[in-house]
């Protein structure tokens, strides 16, 4: 998800950076998030657990099932309000986590997935579903495993990409591409050799929300805002990174363990939400650049707005994924490609032609 | 706050670049750091923020170790402002400033404080540069943006401000406007300031002293007229210099000779008959035409004859004031007779130097070419009550040639030589 300088150059070009204080940006993106939240609670089908048709329910229908021990009750306890929370937790984790990698590479075109996160736990997770361990041990089998395998991958990158300890993003970069094609590669084989699980992978592949449970949002929730946290409390620390290493130091940062710890922080975020829901690709990238355009690069308002808006638009591409094609229901990876590749498309051409004037 | 660095020493894996460095400032001074490309400035501005650790050696600031501070305090005793600071990440200036406040904001949870505020407000006020407070960063030009970072280095009120050459990439006007900011700063916060500089004059005129580095080692430290010498420049920078004095700031500065290798030197002699100023474009014109040039005869304090030592042309010199004597104007003949050519400046004439015009005359007898330069007024300056031109006129009638300036003197003699 790189390219060259002169496109980097045509992209932050040109833009106003916006005059809200910062109070008022966090807290009008607080309200949309709630707001997107409540309508996404709404959308969609809702079908009884187990066989029978999915049907519509009126909004009516619905606040009554959310309040009230009415029919839809357990089924909107139970599945809607924790894939609703689940899907704006991991967009959150992927804008905040992408956030801090643009700031560790000081490039607006790096995503979560450029130190071989994703590659890593498409592995764990080929590997699970080939030996089927989600029926041999348990449910959260699969999603631990890809976990693992994604820290894995992401330590093999920095391992490749540092010398004698020191981080050199460059190197960084190349050993995360190589790494990403060679477990690409491993993956394909298996998914090959796999076809009996072949949609079952598939489906994580593409990203999906689909087994939402409370269970799954407890397991995130904690190590997730923990990262956000963090990455915010860092801020004024990636303010000077962007403005190269050495002006880092010489305003009393340290550099090299403030790229290990947002390196760290930025893979545990992202494999954690990967591992669960698939690779979702594109929040990362297209979120964070786009509050940079809005609101420029100062980390301590970037990092809380990225997080909202990933979580404001995680939620707005899960309700899309679920009423789209209803009765039934498409990946969310699909939807974030298919909004995010032309969008961010658009705001490249818009901010190029809008240079001079 | 005075700074001690002691033995200061450095290697990039096995090569050596800076090798006991020692040199001590005092508070509030202006010291220059200079030296050739590669010399190791940069490596030694780094080596002070602790960016590089060195291999040996110690700094002392007010007598405590810099190696036992922590990061945060080492930045708030140096504030640097690089060479460039090129971002591509759109920041308002403002914020490029604040960021002088983080090794002062001691909690990570704390926002901006009151102090901040102000320091930030008082920074961009002495750098003149508020009114792009709210503008991206990125739109600034070269020179608005080095004055933003100055304001970002005063922000964070250090005891020394470093700059590495700050206005290599600024035009002439963007070049004195900072470093006239930066003496300001100096003469008025008694901020002390240590500053690599490309540009020797530059360095001449603004510094109280000069940290003089030739491959990783201290070749001299002092006030810039005993560390600027010409000895000195040419053992450093390998370049054939002059060195005077400013006539107003008493600064020394430094004029570059023709390199003697430049251009083929063809052999042809060119004596030059000038006076009060009037031969030395012309001496260093046929210098770098490739001709060798002599001159004479012209008194010591005359400004041609510095021209003439400083190029390192034979010259013949009398006494301040004095005569031309019978001896020297025979000189003046002998160095005629070995030349091919003879040039004559609009020299003023007096009656010391009038028997040039007679070494005029001379040459044209032994028929040598000789070109008569247009005086600039039209006339020649006269001490000798008008006979100066009509000698001048009986010249051209023996076969002296009048040219209008030094560029067809140069067409002629070349045009002759074919
Ligand atoms: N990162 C580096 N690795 C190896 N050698 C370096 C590095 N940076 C600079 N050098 C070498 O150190 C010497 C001094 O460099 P520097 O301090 O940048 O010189 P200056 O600033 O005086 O031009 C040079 O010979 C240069 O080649
Ligand atoms: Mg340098």
């Amino acid at each position: 998800m790189l390219t060259g300088d002169g496109l980097q150059a045509r992209v932050r070009g040109g833009h106003r950076l916006a005059a809200w204080p910062r109070p008022l940006t966090i807290a009008v993106l607080g309200g949309v998030l709630f707001l997107s939240a409540f309508i996404a609670l709404m959308v969609g089908t809702l079908g009884p657990i187990g066989p029978g048709e999915p049907e519509e329910i009126s909004f009516s229908e619905a606040i009554d099932a959310i309040f009230t021990k009415a029919e839809y009750h357990w089924v909107f306890w139970n599945v809607r309000i924790p894939r609703v929370i689940l899907a704006g937790l991991v967009g959150a984790a992927l804008a905040c986590s992408g956030t801090a990698m643009q700031a560790v590479f000081r490039n607006s075109m790096a995503d979560p997935f450029v130190i071989g996160v994703s590659s890593g736990a498409a592995i764990g997770a080929s590997v699970a579903s080939l030996l089927g361990l989600s029926v041999a041990i348990g449910l959260f089998a699969p999603p631990m495993l890809a976990f693992v395998s994604a820290i894995l991958a992401a330590f093999a990158v920095y391992m490749l990409g540092s010398v004698r300890g020191k981080v050199y993003v460059d190197s960084l970069l190349l050993s995360g591409v190589a790494v990403a094609s060679f477990l690409g590669a491993m993956v394909s084989f298996m998914i090959y050799v796999a076809s009996q699980q072949f949609h079952q992978l598939v489906f994580w592949l593409l990203g999906s929300l689909t087994l939402a449970s409370w269970d799954i949002v407890e397991v995130l929730f904690f190590p997730i805002v923990a990262g956000a946290v963090v990455v915010f409390l860092y801020g004024r620390d990636l303010d000077a990174l962007l403005l190269g290493e050495e002006t880092a130091h010489n305003l009393g940062a340290n550099p090299e363990s403030l790229k290990k710890l947002m390196l760290f922080v930025a893979a545990l975020m992202a494999a954690a939400a990967v591992a669960f829901v698939g690779v979702i690709g594109f929040v990362g990238l297209i979120i964070p650049h786009i509050c940079r355009l809005i609101v420029g690069s100062n980390h301590r308002t970037l990092v809380p707005a990225a997080t909202l808006s990933g979580a404001v638009f995680l939620i707005w591409a899960d309700a899309l994924a679920r009423t789209v094609v209803a009765p039934t229901e498409m990946p969310v990876g699909i939807i974030t490609a298919i909004c995010g590749g032309p969008f961010f498309l658009y705001l490249l051409r818009r901010s190029s032609s809008g240079r001079g004037v | 706050m005075r700074m001690d660095i002691r033995n200061l020493s450095f290697s990039y894996g096995s090569s050596k670049v800076l090798g006991n460095v020692t040199f001590s400032v005092r508070d509030g001074e202006f010291v220059g750091i200079m030296g050739p490309n590669g010399s190791g400035k940069t490596t030694l501005l780094r080596c002070m923020t602790r960016y590089l650790p060195a291999d040996g050696g110690s700094i002392m600031v007010d007598a405590r170790p810099l190696a036992d501070m922590s990061p945060r305090e080492v930045a708030r005793v140096f504030a640097v402002v690089p060479q460039s600071s090129a971002t591509d990440f759109p920041f308002k200036v403002e914020d490029i400033v604040m960021m002088g406040r983080i090794p002062h904001i001691s909690s990570r949870l704390a926002g901006r404080a009151k102090k901040d505020s102000e320091a930030v407000h008082r920074a961009m006020e002495r750098t003149n540069t508020l009114q792009f407070s709210d503008r991206p960063f990125t739109a600034l030009s070269g020179g608005e943006r080095q004055r933003v970072i100055i304001a970002r280095a005063l922000a964070q009120e250090p005891k020394v401000l470093l700059l590495d050459e700050p206005t290599v990439y600024l035009d002439v006007s963007g070049q004195f406007e900072v470093m006239d900011l930066i003496k300001r700063l100096n003469k008025e916060q008694s901020m002390t300031i240590i500053a690599v500089l490309h540009d020797i004059n530059m360095a001449a005129r603004y510094c109280d002293s000069i940290a003089l580095l030739n491959q990783g080692r201290l070749e001299a430290y002092g006030p810039p007229n005993e560390v600027l010498t010409a000895d000195a420049i040419q053992s450093v920078y390998g370049m054939d210099v002059s060195v005077r004095r400013d006539p107003f700031t008493h600064a020394v500065y430094v004029m570059r000779r023709p390199s003697s290798t430049s251009g083929r030197r063809h052999g042809t002699r060119v004596h030059v008959l000038c006076g009060g100023g009037t031969g030395g474009p012309l001496m260093r014109l046929l210098l770098d035409g490739g001709y060798s040039v002599s001159t004479g005869v012209l008194n010591v304090l005359d400004s041609d004859f510095e021209n003439a030592s400083d190029l390192r042309i034979p010259v013949l010199a009398e006494a301040p004031f004095a005569q031309i004597s019978e001896g020297m104007h025979a000189e003046n003949l002998r160095l005629v007779d070995e030349s091919s050519v003879v040039v004559v400046a609009p020299f003023p004439v007096g009656p010391g130097n009038f028997r040039n015009l007679e070494a005029v005359e001379h040459a044209l007898r032994s028929g040598k070419k000789v070109f008569l330069l247009a005086p600039p007024q039209g006339e020649t300056i006269d001490f000798i009550g008008g006979k100066a031109d009509e000698y001048i006129k009986r010249l051209i009638s023996s076969g002296a040639i009048p040219v209008k300036d030094a560029q067809e003197m140069l067409d002629m003699i070349s045009r002759q030589e074919r």
